[in-house]
């Protein structure tokens, strides 16, 4: 509930806008489909799935979307380059909005940024993600692509503390030649959205919420997270009632935009039902916090929507 | 309080295993520990068992369970590795090479193989008290049994006392308010870099 003294940076994915100051625009809230358990998808590896079932998760991420007024992403996660590609061309039928591109394995995730590129959806994709894995394979990959967008992972092995990812980024800590930023900036990508990699509770994962102020205030680009990660990790809840479990997801995102965070890996798709309302609460009581401080709500805010 | 696993020695503490983490302990006085990597597998006989999908806190974790416990002298490797993270991958190579300066795990095909919270002296302990026995791959529950049943009766206890791992603590250091780069109206600002809150400095003409 405050305001960067920097200008902040907003930027725009397939329509859609991403950064600036708390309050001003809504969360962008990306759920993931196709993910690895994922109970739709029937072959991983050839990409076979239940396509009604996916379509109405898509569905309702859109139709949720446009209920509150907080935009979306739809997040494809693919475990090979032949997977990706029926997702996509599923995609493009179900989706009108921008895309995430995701795989654990580079080699999928370098496949990706050429694909899209080769298909004409590189405008609206974000590339997930530049870290310090990011080998020359994978970075000369996304620099022969047109993806303009792309996730840099700010997670340090090394350092897990505010100051460990900040040096990620800028300088690229003791483990890479150079900052993610930097790097970035050399592989042609403009807009550049930060996630520090949220770790278990326990190992850290709160230094993510003041990361984000602190990288926001420091850097002026948009800032997220997949906070959800910190709750399906915690060992404690796993024995507790799907209740009980949407409960602190819901919390836990509503603290990162507290937490001045412009976007949200909100995990499974499912779980749209139950975090569009928590963000945009969330979104609507940041926005009449920081009313007086200058901060506009952008026209399309779920405070115009749902109160 | 401690458990003895002889009348001269101490095993394991009480508290054993002092790192949470998602894991099942069975019974700590046997020598067998298994990590079931991304598979949710049901092991019987083990020492402890668990799956393990990253590989830097996920090893971390591993390690600091098994080195304070003597009478693990085996890590049983099974279940489907995950990929990208390849923590199976990595817990072989940490056992093989260790780690560089950086904290890098030498030779480990993972995405950040990286050891963060681990003092070298916990590595070595590792390498010498375990032995690695690779299954990768493997999930068939009775098969594993078996394995766990055969190594249990291979080893004494490892003839040192229990390592503890203890947490790097960080350095305290003195917080100046600097100037602030983030403002909460009505006067007070906040500086990112140290956290503080504070009223502005109004200087009257």
């Amino acid at each position: 509930m405050f305001r960067f003294k920097r200008e902040q940076s907003v930027v725009n994915v397939g329509g859609i806008k991403l950064g600036g100051q708390p309050g001003e625009n809504a969360t962008v809230l990306c759920g993931t489909i196709f993910y690895q358990g994922h109970k739709i998808v029937q072959d991983e590896e050839q990409g076979a799935f239940d396509r009604a079932a996916a379509e109405r998760l898509i569905a309702r991420q859109a139709e949720l979307s446009e209920e509150t007024g907080t935009p979306a992403v739809l997040h494809l996660y693919a475990r090979t380059i032949e997977a990706l590609e029926r997702y996509l061309a599923f995609a493009d039928l179900t989706w009108a909005g921008p895309i995430i591109v995701d795989s654990a394995d580079a080699a999928v995730r370098a496949g990706a940024a050429a694909l899209v590129s080769e298909l004409g959806y590189a405008d609206k994709t974000i590339y997930n993600s530049i870290s310090v894995a990011t080998s020359r394979m994978e970075a000369q990959a996304i620099k022969e692509s047109e993806v303009d967008s792309a996730i840099l992972l700010a997670y340090n092995p090394t350092d897990c503390r505010v100051d460990g990812m900040l040096q990620v980024l800028e300088g690229g800590a003791a483990m890479a030649e150079k900052g993610l930023i930097p790097l970035a900036e050399d592989l042609g990508i403009t807009n550049k959205l930060i996630d520090p990699g949220v770790v278990p509770m326990g190992s850290g994962a709160g230094a993510s919420l003041r990361f984000s102020t602190v990288a926001k205030a420091k850097l002026a680009l948009p800032v997220g997270s997949g906070i959800h990660n910190a709750v399906s990790a915690w060992p404690w809840l796993r024995q507790k009632d799907k209740a009980t479990k949407k409960c602190c997801d819901g919390a836990a995102s509503a603290m990162q935009i507290l937490a001045a965070g412009d976007f949200l890996l909100y995990g499974p798709i499912e779980n749209a039902e139950f975090i569009f309302p928590a963000a945009a609460m969330a979104d609507i009581l940041v926005a009449e916090a920081v009313r007086d401080l200058d901060n506009e709500p952008a026209a399309n805010h779920p405070i115009h929507r749902l109160v | 309080m401690t458990e003895e696993c002889s009348s001269q020695r101490k095993c394991f503490e009480e508290s054993w295993p002092p790192v949470r983490g998602e894991y099942v302990v069975g019974d700590p006085n046997a020598r067998v520990a298994v990590v079931t990597l991304a598979s949710q597998l049901h092991v019987r006989g083990s020492a402890i068992s668990g799956p393990c999908k990253t590989e830097n806190l996920g090893v971390e974790k591993i390690v600091a369970n098994v080195v304070s416990n003597c009478n693990i002298r085996f890590i049983l490797l099974c279940g489907a590795e995950s990929k990208g993270h390849l923590p199976g991958n990595t817990l072989l190579a940490l056992h093989r090479n260790g780690i560089d300066e950086q904290g890098r795990i030498v030779g480990s095909k993972g995405a950040i193989p990286f050891i963060q919270n681990l003092a070298p002296d916990a590595i070595l302990r590792f390498q010498e008290q375990v032995q690695l026995i690779d299954f990768i791959g493997l999930e068939d529950e009775a098969k594993i049994a078996e394995l766990v049943e055969i190594y249990n009766s291979r080893a004494e206890p490892y003839p040192r006392e229990p390592f503890q791992v203890v947490k790097k603590k960080s350095t305290a250091k003195v917080i100046s308010a600097g100037e602030g780069d983030l403002l909460l109206g009505s006067g007070v600002v906040m500086n990112t870099a140290t956290w503080l809150v504070q009223a502005e400095v109004v200087v009257e003409c």
